[in-house]
């Protein structure tokens, strides 16, 4: 979350004319909810409360229809979330190879459960449903890029490597 | 991505260019005879021309329901009141496939001049690519795909000199896989929360914002170039007349080459398996392929033997081909386990919106996990049976037993749950606790 | 006009009515929780699915327009449309959707408030079966506040979103909301949006199982150790029809009855609760006299002595001041209008006090109206009672009037300061009320009527309906009705005779004296009420 947003118990977003094209690219405002909340939680990483009425009043609806849009999707989240997010497939192309072994090894060496950040506020890990990339199984998406064919190894590798 | 020696006539299409070096921009398209499909249509054929055309080539749509393309474009009524809209389908999730992220990732142009000529048969200026927000890198592709599209006059106002008009705008989803079903990708798409709608009124009479819509999966808007460049009759002739084209097959699970391969429609299963996938990894035996997606019904090695891969051939296995995520199952698999792990994919995406699913889902985990649990009892495996049964009715229709659910979300789970516990019955027994006498119980149907 | 059969019944419908409708307005019965007639039809409970001929799926009957279909597709070339809805498969469906709906669902009927009226239980026993294969756990979730008054008890919720639909389609105050996916969806609020609009209370009547339910009337009693009883909301002209629960003496509960042409299917939380404020209410149970400044208790012959003392013998030249309310029913007021325009004539002044009204009405999404008028009969007062001076306070003061009679507002009413020296400069002011409310203290003779609850008559809304309005509590110790203390005031004081048998027959002499109500009887009334002949705005 942004500092100056923080303190204040605000929100704002820090590009008011990418808010604009959004906007005037739907032929219906509330469309242009899913982008919104897209914005924010990019911005601040996750969706606050303040957040929500302000994209209500953006996209003219009451802010308990954006809450109910955004409660709906695995992605969007109303508490703040680690530096990075770990989402292991777990669906069945990467469980028939290795993604549950997988899954505990990352949960053992994180020291963490599914749904809960590491205490250094490092590492998030959430189980995630088939993400599309069945023939590089196993697959974990870090944040927005794909780690595929992963061992091990290979992933311990990986995460030591994250600053 | 390779070519099948025993098709001699087959040269591939879909995946023609997708070697080549940068062949997501627009510059190697047009090299390799990309947008002159456009041209041509914009040029010399009116809207009815091209729905004309792809009735003709019998073009079925590849995202899972495998309806026929140029039908579905008849529906849109000539009403001139109402803005028509078109939606690109990129938000693949169903399990064991990734046949369109290919596509984004190395031909998007294919797929974007396959909306043009879409949007032009519909009289449609304003469409959508509808992605999956887990494809982040394919949204930055996207993202230039169009900037550099607008640059060269393919999108705007004036395409390519005609007084035709399209704007294209990107919408990325959130992570919920009933959006990529079509009535819940509409209300995705108007900012509310992905829940089905009720057919009828079909989206392409009343869809995005109570207007005429019409959704395509990547793919089937990837064939369209070539179609209107090599004619329908062309189309016909590969594969199978009745669902015909180039088709792209995932291939995962426990085969030594998986990976998305193009081969004609009709293809038999077992070339995919053992050529193209170069056979079942670690030496082992096939024991189970589920060619659909894992919304499809489970095939057991006997079953995959003489089976082509097609919509009608499947069909009549009462399976489906669905997305081509054909997932290869060996020997060292517990049916229970893979049984549990689609039950749960479908319990997490169910929508909750009407009470089989969003009840029956986890009902179904609560049995199966107890079963790998060995703490089954002998009536789960009617249990489960049932259960299937009365969300998503039978697989054979011609036993009168439909599902029972808003959408097709029912029978997408039910089939293969239902498949699993009936063709792998051994395996579910041997989860009973009281093992020691096993008898076969009646089938409640 | 669409020709098709449902089951047994064959008939015409208008085209794009749905099954559920047409099925309904013909007596067949199809069981439903999400349907509701206020409310868009969603079909997403799958109980109303039915089996309609030509469709191999079941089709939600909720969802399903009936159109007519070209000459060549009519089954057995009559009909546009065939429906089973008793049918095995249909059967065996409802009997699989109960499983499922009951799957999560407590035993709670013991503890629950919805026992006895239940949708769950009453289809459960018509069309479950007997018991449920289901032997995992229960999902089970902590009750909530959604609202100051209405609470969720999330274990017992169908999701059938009836609630939700109101809030957004009905009252448009748009609170409630589905909050995560699939197993885990749950009905929600956001924490400064809390569930507290005027119409709030609805939701817990539309709620078809005990999931949400109302504080005010939380484990206080049992449907069935209720009577009920239609009547009349009486907090404002729009006179909303509601139905009365009553145990004994005490009133437990006040919900809508459906009236299409009044309020629909919904009541406000005014008229909801507003039966509360009548029961700590001090009552006069005998009339009153006043000697030195105090009340004492005196017969009834007393004390229509004293207003003959006070009206006649000698005084028959004084102005005497009528205060009409419109806090009664037509016929108090007839009978009140009849004493000062007939028995009393060339003597009165006949007014209202300022009428209790907020600044503006308040009006929803759906059209429902709370109105600034917060009495329930303005229409019947001034129909009845001719001639109202506009300020009838100032009348009294300049005219030194010295004698009134006034039927009292109610609890509802607040005097204002200046009043009172108007009030105490009377030499003898009767007052027909039933407490002791400060204008009933200011009087000289306080004669005991019924209070609201238990009066019966009618009332003239202010789209000019007139409704029965019924008790639902019996009459306190000497207390009588209204119109008949009224009528023995009027044999008293202009020697008269009148007999009225009772309400009816005042009802009647009403009719013969007022052209726009003639013809009227609680028998033609019947539960929706009729307009004034020739002057309902709207109809």
């Amino acid at each position: 979350m942004s500092e100056k947003n923080r303190s204040k118990g605000l929100f704002e977003f820090a590009n008011p004319s990418r808010v604009e094209r959004i906007l005037s690219r739907y032929p219906d405002k509330r469309s242009a909810t899913l982008p919104l909340l897209h914005l924010v939680q990019s911005q601040e990483g996750y969706i606050t409360p303040v957040a929500i009425e302000v994209i209500a009043q953006l996209v003219d609806v009451h802010p308990s229809e954006i809450m109910d849009t955004l409660s709906f999707y695995t992605l969007f989240s109303t508490e703040p979330k680690g530096k990075y997010l770990l989402q292991v497939c777990q669906t069945l192309s990467c469980s028939l190879n290795g993604a549950d072994e997988l899954a505990d090894h990352v949960c053992r060496k994180l020291d963490i459960q599914p749904g809960e950040t590491t205490e250094d506020g490092k590492f998030t890990l959430m189980k995630a449903e088939c993400l599309g990339s069945c023939d590089t199984a196993p697959v974990i998406l870090i944040n927005s890029d794909y780690h595929e064919r992963l061992t091990a190894e290979k992933l311990d590798k990986l995460l030591d490597s994250l600053p | 991505m390779r070519q099948s020696d025993n098709s001699p006539m087959f040269n591939p299409v879909l995946t023609r260019f997708m070697h080549l070096d940068n062949s997501h921009t627009l510059n190697v398209y047009r090299s390799v005879g990309g947008y002159a499909a456009l041209e041509k249509v914009l040029k010399t054929k009116t809207p009815g021309d091209v729905i004309e055309e792809i009735k003709a080539s019998n073009l079925r749509g590849r995202g899972g329901a495998g309806f026929p393309t140029g039908i579905k474009w008849e529906f849109v009524p000539k009403d001139p009141l109402k803005p028509k809209y078109l939606i690109s389908n990129a938000d693949e999730s169903e399990p064991g496939t990734f046949k369109d992220r290919l596509i984004l990732n190395k031909a998007p142009h294919m797929m974007l001049e396959g909306m043009i000529i879409a949007s032009y048969a519909i009289d449609c200026h304003q469409a959508f690519i509808y992605i999956r927000e887990e494809f982040y890198q394919e949204y930055k592709t996207l993202e230039n795909m169009v900037k550099e599209v607008y640059h060269a006059n393919l999108l705007g106002h004036n395409i390519l000199a005609s007084n035709y008009q399209l704007d294209v705008v990107i919408h990325r989803g959130a992570g919920a896989y009933i959006c990529g079903e079509e009535t819940a990708l509409l209300d995705s798409l108007e900012g509310r929360r992905g829940w089905p709608r009720f057919r009828p009124p079909y989206p392409a009479i009343e869809g995005y914002l109570k207007c005429p819509t019409v959704v395509q999966n990547v793919e089937t808007l990837a064939c369209l170039p070539e179609i209107m460049n090599r004619g329908a009759d062309w189309f016909k002739s590969i594969g199978p007349e009745k669902g015909p084209g180039p088709k792209l097959f995932c291939l995962s699970g426990h085969i030594n080459n998986p990976g998305v391969y193009e081969a004609p429609m009709g293809i038999p299963l077992t070339e995919l398996i053992y050529n193209y996938g170069e056979g079942i990894r670690n030496k082992r035996k096939l024991k189970a392929v589920l060619p659909g997606g894992v919304s499809s019904v489970v095939l057991t090695a006997d079953e995959v033997e003489g089976l082509n891969m097609d919509f009608d051939s499947l069909a009549a296995k009462r399976t489906i081909l669905g997305s081509a995520g054909i997932i290869v199952m060996d020997d060292t698999v517990d049916m229970v386990n893979a049984c549990l792990n689609i039950a749960r994919f479908f319990a997490h995406e169910s929508c909750g919106q009407c009470t089989p699913c969003r009840e029956g889902t986890v009902w179904l985990v609560k049995i199966l996990t107890r079963l790998i649990h060995k703490e089954g009892r002998r009536r789960d495996i009617d249990l489960l049976l049932d259960i299937t049964e009365n969300i998503g009715g039978l697989s054979d229709l011609s036993k009168g037993s439909f599902g029972k659910t808003i959408c097709p979300f029912g029978e997408a789970v039910a089939w293969p749950v239902r498949s699993f516990v009936e063709k792998f019955e051994e395996e579910f027994f041997a989860c009973i606790s009281d093992n020691k006498t096993i008898y076969k119980a009646a089938v409640i149907s | 006009m669409a020709y098709i059969k449902i089951d047994n019944q064959a008939f015409e419908v208008d085209a794009g009515t749905s099954v559920l409708e047409a099925a309904e307005s013909h007596g067949i019965k199809i069981p439903h929780y999400c349907y509701h007639p206020a409310l868009d039809a969603v079909g997403s409970c799958r109980m109303c699915l039915v089996e309609i001929e030509g469709i191999p799926k079941l089709q939600a009957s909720c969802n399903t327009p009936i159109r007519e279909v070209p000459h060549d597709c009519r089954i057995n070339g009559k009909y546009d449309m065939v429906v089973h809805t008793r049918s095995d498969i249909v059967k065996k469906e409802r009997e699989n959707i109960l499983e499922f709906l009951l799957l999560n669902h407590p035993l709670d009927c013991p503890v629950c408030d919805q026992a006895g009226e239940c949708l769950l239980q009453d289809y459960s026993f018509r069309y479950g079966r007997a018991h449920s294969r289901f032997e995992e756990d229960k999902r089970v979730q902590p009750n909530e506040y959604l609202g100051s008054m209405i609470v969720i008890n999330h274990n017992r919720c169908i999701m059938c979103t009836r609630c939700i639909r109101f809030t957004r389609q009905i009252s448009g105050t748009h609170e409630l909301f589905v909050d995560k996916r699939g197993y885990n969806s749950k009905i929600a609020i956001l924490e400064d949006y809390p569930l507290d609009n005027l119409l709030a209370g609805n939701v817990a009547d539309i709620c078809p199982l005990g999931a949400l339910l109302d504080r005010d009337y939380i484990h206080k009693n049992r449907i069935w150790n209720l009577t009920t009883q239609s009547s009349l909301c009486t907090e404002c002209s729009i006179g909303c029809n509601i139905n009365i629960y009553y145990q004994g003496n005490q009133i437990f509960r006040v919900s809508p009855r459906e009236n299409l042409k009044v309020n629909g299917y919904f009541i406000c939380d005014i008229g909801r609760y507003g039966f509360h404020k009548y029961e700590d209410v001090e009552r006069i149970t005998s009339p009153l006299v006043k000697k030195n400044g105090k009340f004492s208790e005196i017969s009834w012959e007393g004390a229509f002595k004293e207003i003959f003392d006070n009206f006649a013998k000698g005084k028959e030249k004084y102005l005497i001041a009528g205060i009409a309310s419109p806090f009664h029913t037509n016929e108090t007021n007839f009978m009140f209008g009849k004493l000062m325009n007939q028995i009393l004539k060339g003597r009165t002044v006949v007014g209202i006090l300022p009428p209790i009204e907020v600044e503006e009405d308040i009006s929803y999404a759906s059209g429902f109206r709370i109105s600034r008028d917060r009495s329930p009969n303005r229409q019947g007062v001034v129909d009845f009672c001719l001639d109202l001076e506009v300020n009838i306070l100032e009348v009294v003061r300049d005219k030194k009037i010295k004698l009134m009679v006034m039927l009292d507002d109610g609890v509802e009413r607040r005097i204002e300061d200046s009043w009172i020296e108007i009030f105490r400069n009377l030499h003898f002011m009767v007052v027909q009320a039933y407490a002791l409310t400060p204008l009933a203290q200011l009087a000289h003779l306080v004669l005991p009527g019924p209070a609201p609850f238990e009066r019966e008559g009618t009332l003239t809304n202010d789209q000019g309906r007139v409704q029965w309005l019924r008790p639902s509590l019996p009459l306190k110790g000497k207390t009588r009705p209204d119109w008949e203390i009224l009528m023995e005031v009027m044999n008293t004081v202009g020697k008269r005779e009148l007999r009225y048998s009772g309400v009816s027959d005042v009802i009647r002499k009403m009719g013969d004296e007022f052209p726009a109500y003639t013809g009227m009887s609680f028998f033609h009334l019947g539960d929706y009420g009729l307009p004034k002949n020739g002057q309902i705005k709207d109809e």
